[in-house]
């Protein structure tokens, strides 16, 4: 096959995967352009919703990071029950459905200690960390591993101790290696970040939720009009405009890094 | 206080068929949804990896579709936008349904990962024995490149059987759904959640125990 060939099937592939998402985009926009349903529900989305869904996707993303790093360094050190402790955290976490744990954190917890009772987005955001630091630490521990042998012992020869080799050796050169998995798991949590819809927090999805029921309710309160179609496309495509440039960047770093 | 104490086997002893059922109904959700994404995965992942004109193009649009976007956002968009235009489901169709095309779009990605992993000259003794392109597909790539792509495949199933509890937001009785309902109903919320957890960590690890088992079972031969 030639390159040029392969080119323009690629050029072809785009003009193809844009064409679906204009047309959707364009209904869309016009039913913004030619209705007063449109404005409030858009602003109330973006204004509202956006902002949720960005401090859940956020909080969890830096809280897997730190958690799951730290984790899957102290699983490479050879100590049977902290590597079995760690393991069980990983298998639990990365086996259960996570809106089983969003439930476990936001009707569990309560029921068990009246002290952790969380909002909603709260609760969203540590269920994702839960699975996210697991899923972080996985890949940490084959990373760190990955790092040959004679960096750590020339690390020791230097003078360093078990966290000055991984704080300024070991690790530096292994989060080079986690930058793929890193923007992957970014992609993961913003699209699971929706998951607080399911406990009431208000995200982009509950924003779209609410405003399709009220527009639809009877006239004195809403409109009577069923506009599902326009509100949950749009939110496919603005979830679409997030996350595909974000895999595209991921694709890009595997193949530049690894 | 209404909390009443912790206690687990009442809790199964007095629901265990509502949770039988439940159990059932994700099962079934599951069976659906992975028979249809094997094939779905098949299917296209074979027309990727040929290169089929138009197919080809169509599988790397529903592709990058389903997979930069929320399953929540497309469970909404079958049971919440399409009675717009008149196309109802039933809550049953609209849970297998949607976890077969979010599961298709990724196995079609691990098929075609494996079948372009069978080398060119695999193929080219095909021809030179003179099968045609689709008994070289059914005999050659399908049987090797099938088993590369196979645990990856499984994980894929894996989060298809998970999914399924994404079902809780259309009502669909399968297990989440049933517990929650019964927790809220007795207020056995730690039990439910117990419950829940331990019958989705059984399935999954027992479903992980098989990929090991098939990785060693199926390995291709000079890969053993």
């Amino acid at each position: 096959m030639s390159a040029l060939f392969r080119r323009r099937w690629r050029f072809f592939v785009a003009v193809l995967l844009a064409l679906p998402l204009a047309v959707l985009g364009v209904f869309v926009w016009r039913s913004i352009q030619n209705s007063d349903w449109a404005e409030p529900v858009w602003d109330y989305i973006l204004t509202e919703g956006l902002p949720g869904t960005l401090k859940v996707s956020a909080a969890a993303v830096v809280g897997s990071a730190l958690i799951g790093v730290v984790f899957g360094t102290l699983m490479t050190i050879k100590l049977l029950p902290l590597q079995a402790l760690i393991r069980l955290y990983i298998e639990v976490f990365r086996g259960l459905p996570i809106l089983v744990t969003v439930f476990i954190v936001y009707f569990g917890l309560p029921s068990v200690n009246r002290g952790l009772e969380f909002g909603a987005l709260t609760a969203a955001s540590i269920a994702l960390i839960l699975w996210g630091s697991a899923q972080v630490a996985e890949a940490t521990r084959g990373a760190v591993q990955s790092i040959p042998h004679e960096q750590h012992e020339a690390a020791s020869a230097l003078g360093f101790g078990w966290v000055g080799r991984h704080r300024f050796v070991i690790l530096p050169q292994s989060l080079r290696r986690l930058l793929p998995p890193f923007v992957s798991l970014l992609v993961n949590i913003v699209q699971n970040s929706t998951l607080a819809q399911v406990i009431g927090g208000l995200e982009v999805l509950e924003a779209a939720e609410r405003q399709n029921e009220r527009i639809a309710a009877i006239p004195p309160i809403g409109l009577g009009e069923i506009h599902a179609f326009e509100i949950f496309g749009g939110v496919l495509v603005l979830f679409f405009l997030i996350s595909f440039p974000l895999t595209r960047l991921a694709a890009y770093l595997e193949k530049r890094l690894v | 206080m209404i909390l009443a104490a912790y206690d687990l086997w009442a809790f199964v002893s007095e629901n265990h068929e509502e949770l039988r059922e439940g159990l059932v109904n994700t099962l079934k959700v599951s069976a659906f949804g992975i028979a249809g994404a094997f094939v779905i995965g098949v299917v296209l992942g074979a027309a990727r990896a040929h290169r089929i004109p138009v197919v080809s193009q169509f599988t790397a649009v529903y592709v990058e579709l389903i997979r930069n976007t929320p399953i929540l956002v497309q469970i909404f968009m079958i049971f919440y936008a399409l009675p717009q235009f008149g196309i109802v489901f039933n809550q049953f169709t609209v849970a297998w349904l949607a976890v077969m095309i979010w599961g298709g779009a990724f196995n079609s990605e691990n098929f075609r990962a494996g079948f372009e992993a069978v080398p060119y000259r695999y193929r080219e003794a095909g021809y030179a024995l003179g099968f045609g392109r689709l008994a070289t597909f059914l005999n050659v790539t399908l049987p090797i490149g099938g088993r590369i792509a196979l645990p990856s495949s499984i994980n894929t199933y894996i989060s298809v059987l998970k999914n399924t509890s994404l079902m809780y937001v259309i009502g669909y009785a399968e297990l989440t759904t049933t517990a929650l309902n019964i927790s809220n109903l007795t207020l056995q919320t730690t039990e439910a959640l117990t419950v829940l957890a331990i019958v989705y960590l059984t399935l999954v690890w027992s479903l992980s125990a098989l990929i090991r088992l098939l990785e060693s079972r199926l390995a291709l031969p000079e890969a053993r």
